[in-house]
């Protein structure tokens, strides 16, 4: 269906975009990607007074290394982080997650920030962002901040975005030798979201784990780490045995919620699922 | 869509029972509630304005009692259109017991969600359901707790501590909110013509049961967050 | 509220300058503004494919694109890409194989079959599958599509190889 009216602006400065977020409050929406915000449009979930559109923004672009840490600009396409070779070689978990996001049309349009501003618990980035401890860079009236993943995502598509904040760029810390990463998800069809998904992260020498961090999508309203599990591979070898135990303290630890098709022991399961897999996995 | 859960209430009884015959508690305990109608002394229809995410839904439902078992329970019918964006409809059950010098409330809710909250929100029904019913027991903890005890249901001359309110047919009170609830501008609550009894037991427990109904009528609307990507 | 909102935008090759409403989106200018009537409107929320159309030389749901975010940008639709040539071997290779009946998915399917040749050349049956997933078709079941498609693949490695050894 056909979203309802609305005016447009296209500003041309941040700081533009951040006084029409002050004069126009609630009745406002930002439009990076819009395939989210579009989708609700059009479905008459929503009708805000005024899209501000933030795709004149090129500072809001761009992929780059600056003072040690990965910086991916808000507006960067799905798509492009998914070709990035720089992402390749720093963020490889973001690598692996790509190409599970909808398909390569939304991809192509979809942004980096517009999906962890959004914070769907079942979306790739905000998941990603957290397994790699990674920083939301803001923008607001009072200046520029940054608020670390794990302090970013308080409750049912709530981050720690204040009302007249842009979120300008992510950053992740650069990959080291002993890192590792994988990435799983389960869903009925390619595409779909998660029903359940996992992204895990940390250091690993000479096969002993450290700075474990597992994180879950589409099992609670925000991305959720299991910090209890996390814990317990810390320290250890990860090999079949530490792999089965992991699962049944994972399947312990989480209470996850249900959809309308999924139970939540059928997510308790496939928590566990996914996380054996992982862990067997990555041995090889 | 299922969800169960209890809250402790810190009031006793009689003072939560005097709080729930406040409309203006409930008004501001129930998150985007923006006003409540007396259909007849079981029924109740109100309007809520549902925020999650980039969703704004306007909703109204209409919430029957029955099973009204004053002091211990009663049984809340409802259902909730959101326009374009689709319906739901269920039912919801609350028991009240005392505790500890004060009133643990366990309440359970099933509802079916149709139409496009359905489909595109199925994945998020429950998460929202369970946020949305934590946001209304904190307010309605707090506002309780608040609450003076020498409030009544009269109607007319009242002093409201808003600014005076248009002309209406009903009389209507602008209610300031208090701090923390924030992002929600002040609700237009319609004070039921009530009946000139203080009633307080029935109509505390029927106000609210229409409030978890309405709260429950929420959540189909609710699901509207859940879109493509 | 919602005035129109200049744009200019290059369609199919072809310069226009329009005043559109904001809320208008992509695919229902290039139908009702412009008279293309190739793509096609289906779930009106992003899932399907059958609006799918090139912004800027990348595939996009033309329902989750508004026309004001093309201004000063480039689209091609499936009359563009078909009167360019650029698509015939995947035309043919559609008819070849059986691969539409209703034809209502078809120009979404080709925009999305055209990003996967010139983007995964090197691409398999399964990676051909999963890339089409994105476009739901109610006819064919699927097979037809993909026969046709990674008989295009080969076609073009072939093609590939042949110039590189006649060079």
């Amino acid at each position: 269906m056909k979203a309802a009216a609305f005016d447009y602006v296209k500003p041309r400065s941040i700081d533009q975009v951040i006084s029409l977020l002050q004069e126009h409050g609630d009745d406002a929406r930002l439009l990076a990607g819009g395939q989210s915000l579009l989708a609700s449009l059009n479905m008459r979930l929503s009708e805000p007074r005024l899209l501000v559109d933030l795709g004149g923004l090129d500072a809001l672009r761009g992929i780059g290394v600056h003072g040690g840490m990965l910086r991916i600009g808000a507006l960067t396409t799905h798509t492009e982080i998914e070709g990035s070779a720089l992402v390749a070689q720093h963020a490889p978990l973001l690598s692996a997650a790509a190409p599970h996001i909808a398909h390569r049309a939304i991809r192509n349009a979809g942004t980096w920030g517009g999906s962890i501003a959004h914070a769907d618990a079942a979306a790739e980035w905000p998941t990603c962002l957290l397994a790699l401890g990674g920083t939301v860079v803001a923008r607001g009236p009072k200046g520029e901040r940054r608020i670390a993943a794990d302090d970013f995502f308080r409750g049912l598509y709530a981050t720690a975005l204040e009302p007249e904040e842009v979120l300008v760029a992510g950053e992740l810390p650069l990959a080291t030798p002993g890192n590792w990463f994988a990435f799983d998800e389960l869903a009925r069809r390619r595409g779909d979201y998660a029903i359940v998904g996992m992204a895990l992260a940390g250091r690993r020498h000479a096969g002993v784990l450290a700075d474990t961090r597992i994180v879950l999508m589409g099992v609670d309203s925000t991305p959720l780490r299991a910090r209890k599990t996390e814990a317990l591979l810390n320290g250890k070898v990860a090999d079949e045995a530490l792999a089965a135990t992991a699962a049944a303290s994972l399947r312990a630890e989480i209470d996850p919620l249900p959809d309308l098709t999924n139970s939540p022991e059928t997510k308790r399961h496939l928590a566990g699922v996914l996380l054996q897999r992982l862990l067997n996995g990555a041995r090889a | 869509m299922e969800l169960s859960g209890d809250i402790w209430i810190v009031a006793t009884g009689p003072k939560v029972w005097e709080g729930l015959n406040d409309a203006e508690i409930l008004v501001r305990s129930i998150p985007g509630c923006e006003s409540m109608e007396v259909i007849s002394p079981t029924e109740r229809a109100a309007r809520v304005m549902v925020k999650v995410g980039p969703v704004r839904a306007r909703f109204t439902g209409h919430v029957r009692m029955e099973d009204i078992r004053p002091g211990e329970g009663c049984t809340l019918h409802f259902e909730g259109s959101g326009g374009p964006a689709g319906m739901a409809k269920g039912h919801s059950a609350v028991d009240l017991t005392d505790e500890d010098g004060g009133t643990r409330l366990n309440y359970t809710v099933q509802a079916s969600v149709g139409g496009k909250l359905g489909q595109v929100g199925g994945r998020m029904i429950d998460a929202a359901a369970k946020q949305m019913a934590e946001q209304f027991f904190t307010a309605f903890n707090a506002a309780v707790g608040e609450v003076a005890p020498a409030t009544e249901a009269g109607p007319a001359a009242e002093a409201p501590s808003g600014p005076p309110a248009p002309a209406l047919a009903a009389e209507a009170i602008a209610v300031p909110l208090p701090a923390p609830a924030a992002a929600v501008p002040a609700p237009r609550v319609v004070r039921p013509p009530a009946p000139p009894a203080p009633a307080p037991v029935g109509e505390g427990v029927r106000v609210l049961w229409f409030a978890l109904g309405a709260l429950s009528t929420g959540f189909g609307v609710w699901i509207a967050s859940l879109l493509s990507r | 509220m919602a005035d129109l909102y200049p744009i200019r935008v290059t369609v199919n090759g072809e310069l226009h300058q329009c005043s559109v409403s904001p809320r208008t989106h992509l695919v229902d200018f290039v139908r009702d503004t412009l008279g293309l009537k190739g793509s096609h409107l289906g779930c009106e929320h992003g899932v399907c494919g059958a609006c799918t159309v090139e912004l800027n030389g990348r595939t996009v749901r033309g329902c989750l694109t508004l026309a004001v975010q093309a201004d000063g940008g480039t689209v091609n639709t499936i009359e563009g890409l078909s009167r360019a040539g650029v698509i015939r071997d995947l035309q043919d290779a559609f008819v070849q194989r059986n691969a539409l009946q209703c034809g209502f998915c078809t120009s979404g399917m080709l925009m999305a079959a055209k990003e996967l040749v010139e983007q995964r050349p090197d691409a398999n049956r399964a990676e051909v599958r999963e890339w089409i997933s994105g476009n739901y078709c109610r006819c064919t079941g699927y097979h037809a599509i993909v026969d046709a498609i990674c008989d295009v693949l080969q076609q073009r490695k072939a093609a590939t190889s042949r110039t590189e050894a006649s060079a």
